[in-house]
Order: structure tokens, then C-alpha cells, then sequence
């Protein structure tokens, strides 16, 4: 874990509500893997006092892009303060074809660094937007991933299809109240396939980290054997392996 | 620099620094060891361990606050047992004293963990929390069961409700220290959830309430050393504690931020930034002491920032 800082070089709308970053960064920064994340600080001011959470989506070049809502107001020259990486690569199978992504009530943020890692590796990747996600705009994102719109109750077309059809699965969810919602997708899955295997449904945790360090605790989740923190054991969960109850 | 922060007895816990993280900020030792020295820290004060484990709480931990947030997160630890044979030979390696808090769950869950952390040579003292509702017959119960079997150095973090009567019973059953105070409890709307969520407050703003109390315990009882914990945001609230009456400092949350500026208290109130050579370079801990700077400056015979801003212009 490494605090340093980045520059802002370029803001760029992508869609009415959210604007990329890109970020010139430490040349270690580079080797941020998906599922990994940063908590930044943008100035001195002790509001907002916890550090933010910042996804990249993917990094070009020598710089991370990372998403952001269009109503926050970042430019060009900003320094940001970073503290990072955070959390554990995800584990991807071996031999993987095809990956769903889910997002659940919430923007797919968090999935989309997995998308330029999977098209290199000749992964092809459907990501389904379910709930409120119906409304994020998908125009930017590689026109090789097949984007399908569900409803507001975890139903999609071709659901079983596509649920058979994954090797592996990455959801995440709104985090109000993760673990009903991941309950609810374990169930849905369960629905459409006799067995879920290990390794095969993922939730990516997106609680609020005060530490990012696995200092405070208060990320922690209840596993089958133990406990694991979000923060650096996480973001991405085994759903079978925890307690969601 | 050596400063003795507990009364005088059997074995007095003496610090190079007059600074500490507070419990439940700073892990067990196993984290901020890449961004922190803890060489410049006074003591490590662990995150709460109880006797038996305890499982994180259910739904909302974190709620953000202006300038602050409430956290709730049930203390989950592994146990007394578990955290000894997890940290025991970490602490046995790390540069500093070792202060383990122990959760006040009930007397006789406080007297087997006393007379556990009693056998251990990697720790240093006992930090006992007390739960903020107690009464002062369970508070006296308590510390008595801690302070009875052990003798290493047990100190009471106060909460800060009854704070002055159970510093006072702290000071009768054989506390060593009192940590004014654990953070104050509120309750805020969870905006991701829309549920009430009760805990404890942490931000800059509550330290003008705890160095109150800091002050008038400092006055009330001056025979015993008080630690000031609670919103230390900068070097000069840590030094705002001192004058106030404490013996040193416990620095919270704002680790979580600025990881950094642990240790830059740290040497401020230890007394390393003022033993910095003659014609040293601005001291990068303490820009704003500046006196070397201006030294600078005279010997360069002008002031090169204000040339190089007229130029820019």
C-alpha cells in the first residue's frame, strides 16, 4: 500500500452522467489489476472527510481512466491525493470463454476494468443491467461485449441461457444492503442452475472503506470458515463461500 | 525524551513519544507498516479484543458525516485467545510498547483476559473500555477485576457520559491511566439504506469537547496521568491536548486519511523536528516551522519564491 499523487489530464464526458478521468499516475500505479481500486483525496478541506472510493475503468497508456459521475466537478491540472492500490485482483478461472457481468440497482463501475483484461485474453463477455442499472448508458463501452437490459425483479432475456452458458460470474449490486441483494442473486442463480459451483459466482463488494487498509474492521464479512475484510481480502467474494444471512 | 504514563508502581510504562494510535484505528501491528515508522511512535494500542470472539455488525457500519463519520461496526475480534497466537510474535518484533484494549464485557471475561494478557511478555499494558451506559457499581466491578489480576499497568478509556465519576472510581480501584475519552455516541440516517444508524462519531470537531473534559479531569486529578484521544487533526491539536493537562495522545481516524500524519505528531511532540542540523534544507515534516527557510533566503540575499512568481507574471 502506497499513498502518492496524480494529476488530472483529461476530463471527458462519456455519456450525461459520467466523465472519465484520466490520470497521470506513479509508474506502479500502472500495475493496478481489475478488481482493485484507490481512495483519493481531492484537497485539504476535512468535507468530505472519509476518502473517496475511485474505480478505474481501464488504463491507457501510462495513465488510469477512471469513471466518475458527470455532477462532480474535476479539472485539468488537479492533483489528487491516492492512497492504493486496494483490495485483491480478481481471481479469474483458468480457461475461461465467457464471463456475465451483473450490475444490480447500481452503475456496472466496478465490472468495467474487467473488460479490455477479457477481450485481450479472448474472453467474451455479456454484461446484464438489471434494475435501476437499465439507465446507465452503455455507448462507450467495446461494441464486442453484448449488453442485455432486464427488468426490475433480476429477470433477463435468454436468463438460463446465459447463466449456463457463463463460466464465471461478477456481480455487484447496490450497496445499501449488500448481502440481501447478493442473497437475492444467489437465489436466482439457484433458480437457473442445479449446482453453483466454486469459483463461479462472485460479488464484488463495494461497502464503504474508512481505512482501505484492513485497520477499522468495519468492512468485514462472515465467511463459511472465518471472517475476510472487503478491503484487503476482497472486493471480489466467492458468493457460496459467504454468510449472507 | 521519556515520559512515564502511569502512575507510579510496579511497572511504569515510559514512552519515547507521547504518541499513540488509538484502539481500533491501527489494526494490530500488521497494518501502515509500509507509510508509518513506528520507531516515532510512542506505543501501539491494539484494536479491541474481547475474551470471546465477536462477530461484525449487521447492515450499515459507516455513515458519512460533514466533516466526520459515525462508525458502528460491533468490534468484531477472533478473541483473546486466537489475537495472542495471531500477533504474539509480531509484537514480540515490532520497536515499540504494546497496549492491547480490552473490551469490558463483563467482569469475569475482564479478570480471565487480565490473567492471560498478565502472562504475556509481549504486552505492555491493558487499555480497558468501558461501555458508555455503565453504571458505577459495574464500572468499579470492571476495573477491579483488570487491575486485581495483573500487574501490569491497566488503563481506563472513559466514556464520555459519568465520565468524572468513573475517572474517579478508576483512580480508586488502581487504574494507571485514564484515556479521556472514548469518542462520543450518536445516531444518523444512513442515506444509502434510509435507517437510523447508531455509533460512534469520529472528526475533527469533537476535540474541543474532549480537551474540555481533558482539562478538567487534568485538574480534578492530578495525581494520575491522562491520555487526550479524539479528534487530533493536526500537530498543534496534539499539542492543544498536552498544554490542556495530558500526558500524550492517542491519534483516531484521521490515521485512515492522512496515514502520514501519525508519525508528523508523533515527531513534532517527541521533539524531532527541532533537531534538525544547522542550514538544513525546509524540513519536510514541518514546512511550516520554516525558520531554515528564512535562513535560506537571507543567505541567498533574496526571497527566490517571490522572483520566481514575478516572473511567471
Amino acid at each position: 500500500m502506497k499513498q502518492s499523487e496524480a494529476i488530472i489530464e483529461r476530463v471527458r464526458r462519456i455519456n450525461p452522467a459520467y466523465q472519465h478521468l484520466e490520470l497521470a499516475v506513479d509508474e506502479y500505479m500502472n500495475r493496478i489489476k481489475p478488481g482493485q481500486s484507490l481512495l483519493v483525496k481531492m484537497g485539504e478541506a476535512w468535507h468530505p472527510y472519509l476518502r473517496e472510493q475511485w474505480h478505474p475503468v481501464s488504463i491507457a497508456g501510462t495513465k488510469l481512466v477512471i469513471e466518475r459521475p458527470a455532477n462532480e466537478h474535476y479539472e485539468v491540472g488537479q492533483v489528487v491525493d491516492i492512497f492504493g492500490m486496494v483490495g485483491q485482483p480478481i481471481r479469474f478461472r483458468r480457461n475461461l470463454r465467457n464471463v456475465l457481468l451483473l450490475a444490480y440497482d447500481t452503475p456496472p463501475t466496478p465490472l468495467l476494468m474487467t473488460i479490455p483484461w477479457l477481450m485481450g485474453n479472448r474472453v467474451s463477455v455479456t454484461l446484464v443491467l438489471v434494475g435501476t442499472a437499465r439507465t446507465y448508458d452503455t455507448q462507450h463501452i467495446n461494441p464486442e461485449v453484448e449488453v442485455i437490459k432486464g427488468d426490475d425483479d433480476l429477470n433477463w432475456q435468454n436468463q438460463v441461457m446465459t447463466v449456463g452458458w457463463a463460466d464465471q460470474v461478477l456481480a455487484v449490486v447496490n450497496p445499501d444492503d449488500e448481502l440481501t441483494r447478493f442473497k437475492k442473486v444467489v437465489a436466482r442463480f439457484e433458480e437457473r442452475r442445479a449446482i453453483i459451483p466454486q469459483n463461479y459466482l462472485f460479488g464484488i463488494f463495494t461497502s464503504l472503506l474508512p481505512c482501505g487498509i484492513g485497520a477499522c474492521h468495519a468492512c468485514m464479512l462472515q465467511t463459511r470458515q472465518s471472517w475476510a475484510l472487503v478491503c484487503t481480502d476482497g472486493p471480489a467474494f466467492d458468493l457460496t463461500q459467504i454468510t449472507l444471512d | 525524551m521519556a515520559i512515564q504514563i502511569t502512575r507510579s508502581g510496579k511497572n511504569p510504562l515510559i514512552l519515547e513519544t507521547p504518541v499513540m494510535p488509538a484502539a481500533g484505528t491501527f489494526g494490530f501491528g500488521d497494518v501502515y507498516r509500509d507509510l508509518v515508522n513506528f520507531e516515532k511512535l510512542g506505543a501501539l494500542v491494539t484494536n479491541p479484543v474481547s475474551y470471546e470472539p465477536r462477530t461484525a455488525a449487521h447492515g450499515a457500519r459507516v455513515v458519512k458525516l460533514d466533516s466526520g463519520i459515525l462508525i458502528h461496526t460491533g468490534l468484531p475480534n477472533l478473541g483473546i485467545n486466537k489475537v495472542l497466537r495471531k500477533y504474539r510474535n509480531l509484537w514480540s518484533m515490532l520497536p515499540l510498547p504494546i497496549i492491547v484494549h480490552l473490551i469490558g464485557t463483563t467482569p469475569d471475561h475482564v479478570r480471565k483476559s487480565a490473567a492471560r494478557l498478565d502472562e504475556e511478555e509481549g504486552v505492555d499494558a491493558l487499555e480497558l473500555g468501558l461501555n458508555d451506559d455503565i453504571s458505577a457499581d459495574d464500572a468499579a466491578e470492571m476495573i477491579h477485576a483488570a487491575t486485581s489480576r495483573t500487574e501490569k499497568p491497566v488503563m481506563v478509556r472513559l466514556p464520555t457520559t459519568d465520565t468524572f465519576t468513573i475517572a474517579k472510581i478508576a483512580l480508586e480501584e488502581g487504574a494507571s491511566t485514564l484515556v479521556a475519552c472514548a469518542t462520543p455516541r450518536g445516531t444518523a440516517r444512513d442515506p444509502l439504506s434510509g435507517k437510523l444508524i447508531s455509533g460512534r462519531i469520529y472528526g475533527p470537531m469533537i476535540k474541543s469537547i474532549i480537551l474540555r473534559i481533558v482539562g478538567q479531569l487534568a485538574n480534578q486529578f492530578p495525581e494520575i496521568p491522562i491520555i487526550g484521544s479524539g479528534g487530533i487533526h493536526s500537530p498543534q491539536d496534539a499539542r492543544d491536548f498536552i498544554s490542556a493537562g495530558a500526558k500524550a495522545v492517542q491519534v483516531d481516524t484521521l490515521t485512515w486519511i492522512q496515514p502520514h500524519m501519525l508519525e508528523q505528531i508523533a515527531r513534532d511532540l517527541g521533539g524531532w523536528i527541532v533537531t534538525r542540523e544547522s542550514g538544513a534544507l525546509p524540513d519536510e515534516w514541518h514546512p511550516a516551522m520554516g525558520d531554515t527557510e528564512k535562513k535560506r533566503k537571507n543567505d541567498i540575499g533574496y526571497d527566490e519564491d517571490a522572483l520566481m512568481d514575478k516572473l511567471r507574471r
